[in-house]
């Protein structure tokens, strides 16, 4: 025994009882409110297909009610209705259908103003349900992958067969069923006669049963989209990403409801509904029963309602029916020549194939007049179906719609969005005679039983309107997911994957406030005891780099090795400068280009030996360089290795006129500018760990790249900040970077430049050596040599204000071209930054406007690094 | 997209493992003409059938491959390494 709430009131449920189950024993008859007349609904199918029991679960809305097991302490709550499920206000809204036809949006509020008036109206009573609010607490899900040779959809009699048979021949076989035990229909149409086969499969050891699961997608190469609800009570839905080298469909037959008048009472119950309260559940659904139905099923019904002490008042066939009676629940049935009262009808509906799944596969719906119902036919390979699904075994058809077309306002053909069979003959009478439009002009089949309840009845109708059979008239398509599937399952866990530098803590210790690049986390700048202002922290950082020294993390970088003979023939061919040249102990500056001569990355080539070659890339582009590199290599049977040495490198760069001095306490290398000069690199001992020190200087002062293992990125970061302590060093963040190399008017690829940039336009000519044989991008950048339309210069502003990054240039009032980095200058004392202009306006000394806060503000074009022009002190 | 690729290395795996490199198209000679420049830089064949494409292994062996694959069907007739088959 257990107990949860509805809307605040305790139930009790006892062990097996589902929400709806436990709801219906204490004396609930209305379960929903309908969509767009608010009609109380009540239990239907208890199998998780009508849209009739969906209530909003601890904050889930449109969770069905009827297959979500109760649970101690669960809090549900009613959905569209207000205030109470028992006197909903806005049931109203059925005395008023005669302005509300079928398409009434487009026929009524064509006029733009009366949308505006009615939107905010409509938002607030259309749609079902409401989403967890923001501060909800959150829903953990998960993602599985599962391989099986053989995929069983359906645990009922067929399945089971199946994966018994499967199993016997040896093949590993993965048995979805969407109910809690196995047995399909077996379980409340023959209790107590559960198959051996049950009990022999969970013997197997090569059978895996997923129990409360549902497949929602067949998709190529035997992909099974699997919804599994709560797979463990730490996670609320799994879903699995199932592969199978075949898939047996055996998903079965379901039940529909029948068109007469008011069929939508609450106390009308299909057959298969009523069966399930009476054996799962041990409910006895009435006491006063009329049975709708024909032949053994109807009277199969009849004697097990009666051995439940229910009391058949009638049995009636379906063409004589002609409507219930009662407001909000069934008080009696009419039918031809009388009626009876009662307080339950239970209607034997037609069984229809659940091939949804096999139609999604690309299976072709055939109709079989027959079995009244549309059966798979062209299954595609390595997809076969058995049982109730292929048509065995259903009986012979129930006409649907029984007799001639019952055109009436209360005939309800689709549950989901109250779409009457009157509803349908209109929209058939204006035109829209084919199924597919009609779908979607009336919205049949487009709602939360995804056209399980109403495809059959709303073809039917279509059918006989426009004199066509059933086979002409055809189905709807089915797509995936069906059923529905939650977002949350789709998104899966909620998982943000975070890369820490192996400094990461120290720069914590250290103040620093972080900023995202990528899955990088990389200080902007650090706090200090005096300002946690940005700007003045940055300010600071910026001194001690110009001034003394500063030190950077930058183990972000890509850090690639390229080995092999052949190493520097390929990097001749991709990079636009040459390398094969390079003698051991010197750095190059590099740029890669597409065959369309457009900058893709840069960064450093080191010689480390004739066939050794250390690269550095861009933090966002190390994948890309890699797997490019990959590709030119690919097939050419070069004598080449690359690896990847990111992750196993850490690496900071320490620069400022005092940054020899800070060095040279920590190693026994020569660091002066004589034997370490600008652009070489050298392998040593620095705080007694083995680093390769390349000498560049993004920055603009004297500097050295120092590259550790990763496991010692801690330790080389605190003996530079203890050695420099006497120089004042501080650490630098991304901010103080930026700032420091606009200054240089040193490029920042992918920021400066963009998907059109060829190295002449971003004025670095100098990295494209033409004269070379032959490489990536020679041939375009043959051609625009000549004259780039476009030209990326530096500016500095000529009046007050920092323009922000992506301000326009403008020429005459016109967008000429546009700011692609802008700061702050200390040394300026104005503003500096980079920007495209038009070739004309790319001369030293320019006048450019830039707009800033909507104002046109005067700057000057200058080609020339604002600091350091000749670049002496990179060389000191 | 579900279907699944032979790696020569790996085995069948989901195409999600791949990173799609586009079609196979042989680089021009170095003093080839510009027309056949641009028409290798700018323009693909997007056929509707079979054709020859690159795979990159990204979460597998990290290797380029080729494949002949139907991109109206998405069946893979044929997965081997770039050595098999000049560039």
């Amino acid at each position: 025994m257990s107990r949860f709430f509805f809307d605040g009131e305790p139930i009790e449920a006892q062990p097996g009882d589902t929400v709806a189950s436990a709801l219906y024993r204490a004396g609930r008859r209305i379960f929903t409110r309908s969509f767009k007349y608010h009609r109380p609904r009540g239990l239907l199918c208890l199998s998780g297909h009508c849209p009739n029991c969906m209530m909003n679960v601890d904050g889930v809305p449109n969770v069905r009610a009827c297959v979500t097991p109760a649970r101690e302490g669960m809090r549900v709550r009613h959905q569209n209705a207000w205030p109470s499920l028992e006197q909903d206000w806005l049931s109203a809204a059925q005395h008023f259908d005669s302005l509300m036809p079928v398409g009434w949006y487009y026929k009524t509020l064509t006029h733009p103003s009366a949308w505006h008036v009615a939107e905010p109206w409509i938002r607030k009573v259309a749609g079902l349900g409401d989403p967890p609010p923001p501060d909800a607490p959150p829903r953990e899900y998960e993602h599985a992958f599962l391989q099986a040779e053989v995929a069983v959809v359906g645990g009922g009699p067929s399945g089971i067969a199946a994966a018994f048979e499967a199993a016997s021949g040896g093949a590993q076989v993965i048995l979805i069923d969407d109910q809690p035990e196995p047995g399909g229909h077996l379980r409340y149409t023959r209790p107590g006669e559960a198959p051996a086969s049950i009990a022999q499969l969970r013997g197997q050891p090569n059978v895996e049963l997923l129990a409360r699961a549902y497949c929602f997608g067949l998709y190529e190469g035997g992909l099974l989209g699997v919804l599994q609800a709560d797979p463990h009570p730490g996670a609320h839905e799994r879903l699995v990403h199932l592969r199978a080298k075949r898939v047996v469909v055996a998903t079965g037959a379901y039940e529909v409801p029948l068109l007469f008048e008011n069929n939508d009472l609450p106390g009308i119950l299909l057959s298969g509904g009523a069966r399930r309260l009476l054996f799962l559940h041990r409910i006895v659904p009435g006491r006063r029963c009329v049975i709708v139905g024909i032949g053994a099923r109807a009277e199969d019904l009849a004697s097990d309602l009666r051995g439940a002490g229910i009391e058949i008042v009638s049995l009636i066939s379906p063409d004589e029916v002609l409507g219930a009676v009662g407001s909000t629940r069934v008080e009696g049935l009419r039918f031809r020549g009388g009626s009876v009262t009662c307080d339950l009808i239970v209607v034997c509906g037609p069984l229809l194939p659940d091939a949804g799944l096999l139609s999604q596969a690309g299976a072709r719906l055939a109709w079989s007049a027959a079995h009244g119902a549309f059966l798979p036919a062209d299954l595609p390979p390595h997809v076969t179906a058995v049982g109730r699904v292929t048509g065995s075994g259903l009986e012979p058809a129930v006409p649907l719609p029984p007799g001639e077309v019952r055109a009436g306002k209360r005939h309800f053909v689709c549950l989901c969005s109250d779409v009457t069979s009157q509803d349908l003959v209109d929209g058939i009478s204006e035109g829209f005679e084919h199924i597919e439009t009609l779908k979607r002009y009336t919205t049949a089949t487009m709602g939360p039983c995804q056209g399980r309840m109403c495809q059959l009845p709303a073809i039917g109708i279509c059918a006989r309107e426009t004199g066509r059979t059933m086979g002409e008239t055809g189905t709807t398509t089915a797509r995936p997911p069906s059923p529905s599937v939650t977002l949350g399952a789709l998104a899966g866990p909620r998982h943000h994957p975070v890369r820490r530098t192996p400094m990461h803590y120290q720069h914590e210790a250290l103040g620093a406030v972080w900023l995202d690049m990528g899955a990088w986390k990389r200080p902007r700048y650090y706090r200090t005891a005096e300002s946690s202002e940005e700007r003045r922290c940055v300010q600071g950082e910026y001194q001690a780099v110009r001034e003394r020294a500063g030190m950077i993390d930058v183990s972000t970088l890509g850090k690639l090795e390229v080995r092999g003979r052949d190493a520097g023939r390929l990097l001749d061919k991709v990079y636009t400068n040459r390398f094969s040249d390079l003698r051991p102990g010197r750095v190059r500056y590099c740029v890669i280009c597409d065959d369309a001569g457009i900058m893709l990355d840069d960064g450093t080539i080191s010689s480390i030996a004739d066939d050794h070659y250390f690269l550095t890339t861009t933090t966002g582009n190390l994948e890309f360089v890699e797997q490019w590199l990959e590709w030119w290599l690919a097939g050419t049977g070069w004598d080449v290795h690359i690896t990847n040495l990111t992750g196993g490198l850490a690496a900071v760069n320490l620069a400022g006129p005092q940054a020899r001095d800070v060095l040279a306490g920590l190693t026994g290398l020569d660091v002066s500018a004589k034997a370490f000069p600008y652009m070489a690199c050298r392998q040593a001992l620095v705080a007694d760990i083995p680093a390769i020190l390349l000498r560049i200087g993004f920055v603009g002062e004297t500097g050295w790249e120092i590259h550790v293992p990763a496991e010692s990125g801690e330790d080389l970061w605190k003996a530079l900040l203890e050695a420099g302590k006497a120089f004042g060093i501080r650490a630098f963040g991304v901010e103080a970077q930026r700032l420091l190399r606009l200054e240089k008017q040193h490029v920042i690829v992918g920021v400066d430049t963009d998907a059109l940039t060829s190295p002449y336009e971003a004025d670095m000519a100098w990295v494209v050596k033409l004269e070379k044989n032959d490489f990536i991008g020679k041939a375009a950048l043959s051609r625009a040599a000549g004259d780039p339309r476009e030209q990326l210069v530096g500016f500095v502003m000529q009046e007050d204000g920092v323009p922000d990054d992506g301000s326009a240039v403008v020429m005459d009032g016109r967008p000429a071209g546009r700011v692609t980095s802008s700061r702050f200058s200390p040394r300026e004392g104005r503003a500096i930054g980079l920007a495209w202009v038009p070739a004309g306006l790319a001369g030293e000394g320019a006048e450019i406007r830039v707009r800033v806060q909507g104002r046109p503000l005067l700057a000057r074009v200058t080609r020339r690094p604002f600091y350091d022009p000749e670049g002496a002190r990179l060389r000191m | 997209m579900s279907f699944l690729l032979r790696c020569p290395h790996c085995g069948d795996r989901s195409v999600y493992e791949f990173r799609f490199g586009g079609e196979v198209k042989p680089r021009p000679a170095p003093g080839a003409s510009e027309e056949e420049w641009v028409n290798y830089a700018y323009n693909r064949t997007n056929s509707a059938g079979v054709q020859t494409e690159w795979w990159y292994h990204r979460s597998g062996c990290r290797q380029w491959i080729k494949a002949v694959r139907n991109t109206r069907t998405n069946e893979v007739l044929e997965t081997f390494y770039p050595e098999e088959n000049a560039r």
